[in-house]
């Protein structure tokens, strides 16, 4: 058994104590697989290391009575300067194991051939973990500790690990520490939550996941959003990083994923809707979204969704029969509505996405809410962001066009007076190509401050390099000033 | 759960393990330094024999005054071969546990192990550059053979003493501080002159034997001169001096290493 009371851990930085661990108890029993959870910093490795004894809690007791194992598949217990052979005999002197025996399952195991005998520094990473894995597996624990073991190797070597460590040592006890959180519900049956220094314990996956989400629940998740409006063009590796360094969105993901592992289509979308709530400019998920909506046989909404994807980036071989079968559904076809993907040219040119419709309803006609019929038309008929400002803007619905919606200004101070203002950071980022977190900040304040965004849009000269927009706008513009009177008072 | 075990038992099985873990490392730690090319581990007093030999040449071309009759080649080889037994131990201690931090995952492996392990094969490589060289030196007749082995090896065993105990102080010590690191290199050099390599107590002017003989060094190389040369050594020591500034060396050393140990965070 493995006995932590009362633990308590603190480190001494530059800024301070930092308290990593505060009061954090638990039993683990022969059998048991402790998995935990938690964000990055929250001190999962430290964690660990007490348990493996490596390191000594600030206060507070770790007891073994069965032997703990290193954390597992660590490789940095190598010294790289040593062949693969020597760090195995290391192994087996320090823990007094047959080296001949051990030697033959390493090379067995790792399939490393004649580079056992070459120095660990002439390795690749996956060579590494697997040298790392095989070694150790050598030495039979008690109870094995495992800190991000998923990272390890391809496929196949990954099922031999798993086989190796869940299906040989079943019996053992495990503490697991992974960011996979599928990985952790597939083979623990305790579950842990570390946040803020505690550690609170559950034996329901499915408990521990949403308590989980709601405590991670309090980060933002704007400034990531915003970064990809005006910049769709971003390397996918650096966009799809945003959105999985996001817990919050990966929580939604996971779920989704899940929901679609077991068919569940409509519970899926709803995770994956979620999700790209938080990261709408991210491709892939885009067109998960589209899977779980077709499976219900909501094609409208798929054919959105892989509209989105396809105008981010998402490859369009691989899209395009989805979208072919969700408009054939429909009983429309490719020549009436192109499908259009991303190019290389500049914002006013890409193909709109369903969040640019969202955030010009906003903006344009001081609507809320957009029907999925109504986007999807302004989708399938808007070839470029441009096209699809102008036709928003001369669209009847349009409150900045004079003589248009009845009591126009009034509306317009109307629009920008919801709670929720983040939208109108997309905004600048749509109309101000290149605009600063800073000055996106002072703008939001000025709206605020009883300015309306029409305004703000003409003087800050706004979406002036989209041509058909500037040029709907400067029409309005001259209209508008014709009642000079009436707008004194609303930007003089 | 567990057989009770009585405290011999278990005191010699935690011998066991220490000598076990010892020879591992020290086995990983010759691989590592001297591989397994060319003469792969000979390296290990050769190195040392190189530079003896190097002072020992430099030494005689330019007639070194030392203030006795001995020979020259006995003197530069006693001298400087003790000087290479202190000063490489602390050279190798410090900053040691930092490229070995991820060793502290095995349990069994203790910070202590990894200083004890570099000390014991610096002790080694100089012993057996220093026993090399003199049977060599006494085999051509180049020199004539100690006149009391005990006392020689009384005086190294000293001498290794010291080197160790500073070499774990110093090593747990710049875990915690850069400065020691720093600082070590040219306290070593300065050192170097003042150990009593350089020159015979009885050949300074009292004022100045008052002064070198606070150095602990100076005692275990007098007492070792002694043992080699007899009486036309001239030896001044006390080894009621060295032996218990060795002792609170050590004590401390292991009391560093505690509290070293108490903090450390594997990687």
């Amino acid at each position: 058994m493995i006995h932590v009371q009362n633990v308590h851990k603190t480190y001494q930085t530059r800024h301070g104590k930092s308290h990593v661990l505060n009061d954090v108890s638990f039993d683990l029993r022969k059998g048991e697989k402790l998995g935990i959870l938690g964000r990055n910093g929250a001190g999962k490795s430290t964690l660990v290391r007490l348990v493996s004894g490596a390191e000594q809690p600030t206060s507070g007791l770790v007891e073994r009575s069965m032997s703990v194992s290193w954390p597992l598949a660590f490789g940095g217990a190598f010294q790289a300067d040593l062949t693969g052979k020597d760090n195995v005999r290391f192994i087996s002197r320090i823990y007094r194991q047959d080296f001949e025996q051990n030697l033959a399952f390493v090379e067995d195991f790792a399939e490393l051939g004649p580079y056992l005998l070459e120095p660990v520094r002439s390795y690749s990473s996956g060579m590494r973990a697997r040298l790392a894995f095989a070694i150790s597996m050598i030495i039979e624990f008690d109870c094995f500790l495992i800190d991000e073991v998923s990272a390890v190797g391809d496929a196949r070597f990954h099922e031999k690990c798993n086989y190796e460590l869940f299906t040989k040592r079943a019996d053992r006890a495990m503490v697991m520490i992974s960011h996979d959180a599928t990985y952790v519900r597939d083979h623990c049956n305790r579950f842990g939550i570390l946040h803020d220094g505690k550690l609170g314990l559950y034996d329901d996956f499915d408990v521990a996941y949403s308590e989980y989400a709601k405590l991670i629940s309090v980060s933002t998740t704007a400034y990531a959003t915003s970064k990809f409006v005006a910049n769709r063009s971003s390397p996918m590796e650096v966009q799809y990083q945003a959105a999985l360094a996001d817990e919050q969105f990966m929580f939604h993901v996971r779920r989704g994923d899940w929901a679609m592992e077991k068919s569940a289509w409509s519970e899926a979308e709803d995770e994956y809707s979620a999700a790209l709530k938080l990261h709408p400019y991210e491709r892939t998920y885009w067109s998960q979204h589209g899977h779980a909506a077709r499976a219900q046989g909501k094609y409208t909404l798929a054919e959105i969704s892989y509209r989105n994807s396809c105008a981010l980036g998402y490859p369009l071989p691989e899209i395009s029969p989805f979208i072919k079968d969700a408009m054939a559904h429909q009983s429309v076809t490719e020549l009436e509505y192109p499908i259009m993907s991303y190019n290389k040219g500049v914002l006013s040119t890409q193909p709109p996405v369903s969040n640019d419709v969202l955030i010009f309803a906003k903006a344009f006609w001081g609507q809320l809410d957009v029907t999925d019929l109504e986007l999807l038309d302004l989708i399938r008929n808007s070839p470029t962001l441009d096209s699809l400002a102008e036709r928003m803007l001369v669209d009847e619905k349009c409150i900045w066009r004079p003589g248009g919606a009845p009591s126009a200004l009034e509306q317009m101070s109307r629009a920008i007076t919801g709670d929720d203002l983040s939208w109108i950071r997309t905004f600048c980022q749509l109309g101000g190509a290149g605009l600063k977190f800073a000055n996106t900040a002072d703008l939001i304040e000025r709206f605020q401050s009883q300015q309306d965004l029409f305004a703000v849009t003409i003087k800050e000269n706004w979406f002036s390099e989209w041509s058909n927009t500037s040029s709907t706008l400067s029409e309005f513009t001259a209209a508008y000033s014709d009642l000079k009177h009436e707008l004194s008072n609303v930007y003089p | 759960m567990n057989a009770r075990v009585s405290p011999e038992h278990n005191l010699r099985r935690s011998l066991e393990i220490q000598v076990r873990v010892l020879g591992a490392l020290l086995m990983r730690e010759t691989l590592t330094r001297y591989g397994r090319h060319n003469i792969g581990f000979l390296w290990l007093f050769v190195e040392p024999m190189i530079f003896t030999l190097g002072v020992t040449a430099l030494w005689i071309a330019t007639k070194s005054v030392h203030g006795s009759d001995l020979p020259i080649v006995a003197f530069a080889l006693t001298g400087y071969s003790s000087v290479l037994l202190w000063r490489n131990m602390p050279g190798r201690c410090t900053g040691a546990l930092m490229g070995n931090l991820a060793l502290m995952y095995h349990r069994n492996i203790k910070v202590l192990d990894i200083y004890l392990a570099r000390v014991i094969l610096e002790f080694a490589g100089a012993t057996m550059s220093f026993a090399t060289l003199g049977l060599t030196f006494i085999s051509f007749g180049i020199l004539a053979p100690p006149q009391d082995i005990i006392q020689v090896a009384t005086g190294w065993l000293l001498l290794a003493w010291f080197g160790g105990a500073l070499a774990i102080l110093l090593g747990a010590l710049s875990h915690r501080s850069e400065l020691v690191e720093k600082l070590w290199h040219p306290a070593s050099y300065l050192l170097f002159p003042l150990s009593g390599a350089a020159f015979l107590v009885a050949a300074l002017p009292p004022a100045a034997q008052q002064i070198v003989l606070y150095i602990p060094t100076v005692h275990a190389i007098e007492l070792l001169r002694e043992g080699w040369f007899g009486d036309r050594a001239r030896a001044i020591y006390d080894l009621s001096y060295i032996i218990p500034f060795n002792l609170i060396l050590t004590l401390s050393a292991l009391l560093q290493v505690r509290i070293t140990g108490r903090d450390v965070v594997p990687e």
